[in-house]
């Protein structure tokens, strides 16, 4: 069976009708690689690459908003510095035409380079049912375990929002320029406030916040003399550099060392705070 | 469209031609294309969008047709290799690569013709960069690349005077 729903409302129906060996599928590039290697016979799918308006991207009253099926070439074009440069470092250009925001998210993966870059820029995922509407989720609350998250069965993804006024960065160390599957990445998120928001790939079994590493920088959040917005001294970004090494809880595997990664989350925490501060 | 059980009506355009097949949606591009209308000069090698050699041009856009369901392809616009040139007349990127070496082997000739073509298609001036980042996922393990990147740039100068 092969369901290509052109609308989002009918999409939605099909999702809560169908059971859950009907795959959804967009892009194809993480399920149809999965078909193609017999690790999954999908019987199925529900395809979402006809639904009207699921690339759209719009920028309303400061917040970015992107349709689900908006895909990494698009967003290797939006003037947002870590998610864009996250998106340049995927694939290559057939993989980038295809894949999409809503896949990369759906699928979990600690090494989601989209994911890593978003969970910096604050992001939140709409879940939708056809009758119980729509729910935003942050990501910290999104992603629940390796490759599990909060989507129910009856859902689909379908819409990403992030504040549109944050600086950040980002850095990927992988094996080589193209095709490239992190060893360890890393956004880093600065508010208009002053508000930092550290995320790391590939260093746990979800995309993760480095959490102690915002605390060194961000102090108390209420008392914002004590956050180091107007200057990150070299002892603060070591501070927080140290940090994120600790809290990284990697595994070895085929691409790295467990030690290697830790290491390079020490590394690139360092560096990108200080392209922050550098500009 | 609704759903289907088994065979689908597949209705797309491939090397300019309207194919109207029954197939079953669920089997990739590259199947469909290779399998059942014949066109073997797509080849698949790793099928799981690594290496490039399965590259086609679909509305316009290069993408992996090991990646992409048949169903996915209805209504859309399919190039292949066989599409581009023939031996009365070769595509301007078929005679670079033919006179620069850039095949030896050819296993993946035509996935990085076809990326080529779809970036010189869609880009009047690539800069050099754009000139790597339009075959880098494309991986070729005979040449070393640079007469393949020699290959394209002829190509382009011919193409555009």
């Amino acid at each position: 069976m092969f369901y290509q729903p052109t609308d989002m409302a009918e999409a939605l129906r099909l999702r809560a009708e169908l059971g859950p060996e009907v795959v959804t599928v967009c892009g194809g590039t993480d399920v149809v690689v999965a078909m193609n290697h017999g690790v999954a016979r999908p019987e199925a799918f529900l395809d979402l690459s006809r639904v009207a308006g699921r690339d759209s991207v719009e920028r309303v009253n400061g917040i970015y908003l992107l349709g689900g099926g908006v895909t990494f070439a698009q967003m290797a074009k939006l003037p947002v510095r870590a998610l864009a440069e996250a998106a340049r470092s995927v694939g290559g250009p057939q993989i980038r035409n295809v894949g999409t925001i809503a896949g990369n998210l759906g699928t979990a993966s600690p090494a989601g380079d989209g994911s890593v870059a978003l969970l910096a820029l604050d992001a939140e995922v709409e879940l939708s049912h056809v009758e119980r509407g729509s729910r935003w989720v942050r990501l910290e609350e999104f992603f629940l375990d390796y490759k599990r998250t909060a989507l129910q069965p009856d859902e689909l993804i379908t819409r990403v929002r992030f504040p549109s006024d944050f600086e950040s960065v980002w850095y990927k160390i992988g094996k080589r320029g193209a095709v490239n599957i992190s060893i360890v990445c890393c956004a880093i998120g600065r508010s208009p406030a002053g508000a930092y928001r550290i995320a790391l790939g590939s260093v746990g079994p979800v995309p993760m916040r480095a959490m102690e590493a915002e605390a060194v920088l961000n102090g108390d959040s209420t008392d914002a003399a004590h956050r180091a917005v107007a200057y990150l001294a070299d002892e603060v970004i070591e501070r927080a550099a140290e940090a994120a090494e600790l809290e990284a809880a990697p595994i070895d595997d085929q691409r790295s060392s467990a030690r290697y990664r830790e290491a390079m989350c020490r590394v690139l925490v360092r560096r990108l705070l200080r392209e922050l501060r550098d500009g | 469209m609704g759903d289907s059980g088994g065979a689908w009506h597949l209705s797309c355009t491939v090397n300019g031609e309207p194919v109207e097949a029954e197939v079953d949606p669920r089997i990739t591009l590259l199947t469909f294309l290779r399998e059942h209308l014949l066109l073997t000069g797509t080849k698949g090698a790793c099928l799981e969008g690594e290496c490039g050699s399965c590259t086609v041009i679909v509305d316009g856009r290069p993408i992996n047709s090991c990646l992409m369901l048949a169903g996915q392809a209805q209504g859309c616009s399919i190039q292949t290799i066989e599409g581009i040139g023939d031996d009365k007349k070769l595509h301007a990127l078929q005679k670079h690569f033919i006179a620069t070496g850039a095949a030896q082997c050819g296993y993946c000739t035509p996935g990085l013709i076809m990326a080529a073509k779809a970036m010189l298609d869609a880009n009047p001036s690539p800069t050099e960069q754009e000139f790597t980042t339009a075959i880098e996922a494309n991986i070729c393990r005979c040449t070393g690349y640079e007469s393949i990147r020699q290959a394209i740039r002829d190509a382009y100068r011919e193409i555009h005077g």
